[in-house]
């Protein structure tokens, strides 16, 4: 028996969005940590991460099984071939994409507002407040583009979440799986939503995040 | 309120150095000019003494304190709230032009705003009617007013300008200068970096300081 779309599509969604959303809120920590280093540091991390980004989804998929497989590290979790394990390794595919996408941006702005709060006789206290004011754009793509980037991926998902229905089944191992068997109409329809899943989000966001953006104040 | 810098030196990078032995006081309120050619060390020095940058070596004193030496933090916070700078290239942020005038005001906290200062000037500078367009529209000259003016109604005991006439017009100029002298003679010390001193400042001038390659060449 062939899974309703809409129960992929409402798992898939899940997922991806919880993903995203680790991804995102640890790129904003780990902004946050590195735009105090020095230039030289900077310039390292920013770079590991950048290669990160090419880094193949298969790939990370290995090494989280690696890591969740029954003998594994932490396989005493159990966490293998459950949605848990796909978010996991959603994101690890979705991290080093929204750093990248956010850093720079951070870093520049952060030192202008330091400057400026400063130079308005306070102490560097409000700054974040005021940098995550400033980004809200910026961070709103970047949680976008990490939730594309997990919900796209095939690699992880297949390899530790085992496409299994009414389970970790999701719309790319649907998809995938679908083909294999030749059910092509099923698996066209998965793709047709997978695509404008991840297109209205972004334009719908992007038109609701310049909308509010005025109305911050 | 007064100011001393005592031998201060400063670097960015820890090789070379952007000020040299800088010794200087600005005790009495009035309209201090600090002049010099471009690279000669103005901002920084601006920078320092609006206690935005640490000095590399040297003592900055603020009514006999040594501000950077203070462990007491709410004595720092206290003396840091009554000096302001501003940008040669404007810092404004994202939202209206009202929200980035009032900035200053907000940030503090700052109880005892004097809205009729605020209100003093929206209408000698005519922005009334800009006041809700976003601060992204605005020119460069547009900008740079508010800016000043965004550190103006923050009414500072010590308040330090870098080329604050760089794209205004003739008018806000002659307006800007004139506020300046007033704020000057009603007790603060204000300080301009510029390259070049305007015709209309300068009876208004209590001292000018001459920076050559980070070093205090003439007061």
């Amino acid at each position: 028996m062939t899974e309703s779309i809409y129960t992929v599509t409402i798992r898939s969604i899940y997922i991806s969005s919880i993903a995203a959303l680790i991804a995102f809120m640890s790129s904003i920590a780990l902004s946050t940590i590195i735009s105090r280093l020095s230039r030289k540091y900077v310039e390292i991390v920013s770079s590991v991460f950048e290669a990160l980004v090419g880094v193949p989804t298969t790939v990370i998929g290995l090494l989280v099984y690696m890591l969740l497989f029954p003998k594994g590290p932490l396989g005493a979790l159990k966490l293998i071939y459950t949605p848990y394990a796909i978010i996991i390794g959603e994101f690890l595919v979705a991290f080093p994409m929204a750093y990248t996408y956010m850093f720079r941006h951070y870093y520049t702005r952060r030192e202008k507002i330091r400057e400026l709060v400063l130079s308005l006789g306070c102490t560097e206290k409000p700054v974040f407040k005021l940098l995550l004011r400033e980004l809200t754009p910026i961070l709103l793509s970047a949680y976008l583009v990490s939730f594309s980037r997990a919900m796209g991926e095939l690699g992880v998902a297949l390899i530790v979440g085992g496409g299994i229905e009414g389970y970790t089944n999701v719309l790319t191992t649907a998809i995938a799986i679908q083909t294999s068997l030749g059910n092509y109409e099923y698996a066209i329809q998965l793709g047709l939503i997978l695509v404008s899943i991840t297109v209205s989000l972004v334009v719908v966001l992007k038109l609701l995040g310049e909308r509010v953006l005025w109305r911050l104040d | 309120m007064e100011i001393r810098l005592e031998d201060v030196w400063f670097t960015y990078d820890g090789a070379s150095y952007v000020l040299k032995n800088i010794n200087l006081e600005l005790a009495n309120p009035g309209l201090y000019i600090l002049i010099g050619p471009n690279g000669s060390g103005k901002t920084t020095l601006l920078k320092i003494i609006s206690l935005i940058l640490k000095p590399s070596k040297g003592r900055i004193l603020v009514n006999g304190v040594d501000y950077w030496g203070l462990s007491d933090e709410s004595r720092q916070i206290e003396l840091k709230s009554r000096i302001v700078y501003v940008h040669d290239k404007p810092i404004l942020l994202r939202g209206s032009v009202e929200y980035n005038l009032k900035l200053g005001l907000k940030l503090r906290g700052d109880l005892r705003v004097d809205e009729s200062l605020v209100e003093y000037y929206i209408d000698r500078y005519m922005l009334r009617e800009i006041l809700d367009k976003p601060a992204s529209k605005l020119s460069s000259g547009q900008a740079k007013t508010i800016s000043i003016l965004r550190a103006l109604i923050l009414n500072p005991e010590i308040i330090a300008l870098d080329e604050p006439f760089t794209f205004l017009d003739a008018s806000r100029t002659s307006l800007l200068i004139q506020d300046l002298a007033r704020i000057a003679s009603n007790g603060s010390i204000v300080i301009i970096a510029t390259h070049y001193i305007h015709r209309e400042l300068k009876p208004h001038i209590k001292q000018v300081v001459e920076l050559i390659n980070g070093e205090i060449s003439n007061i």
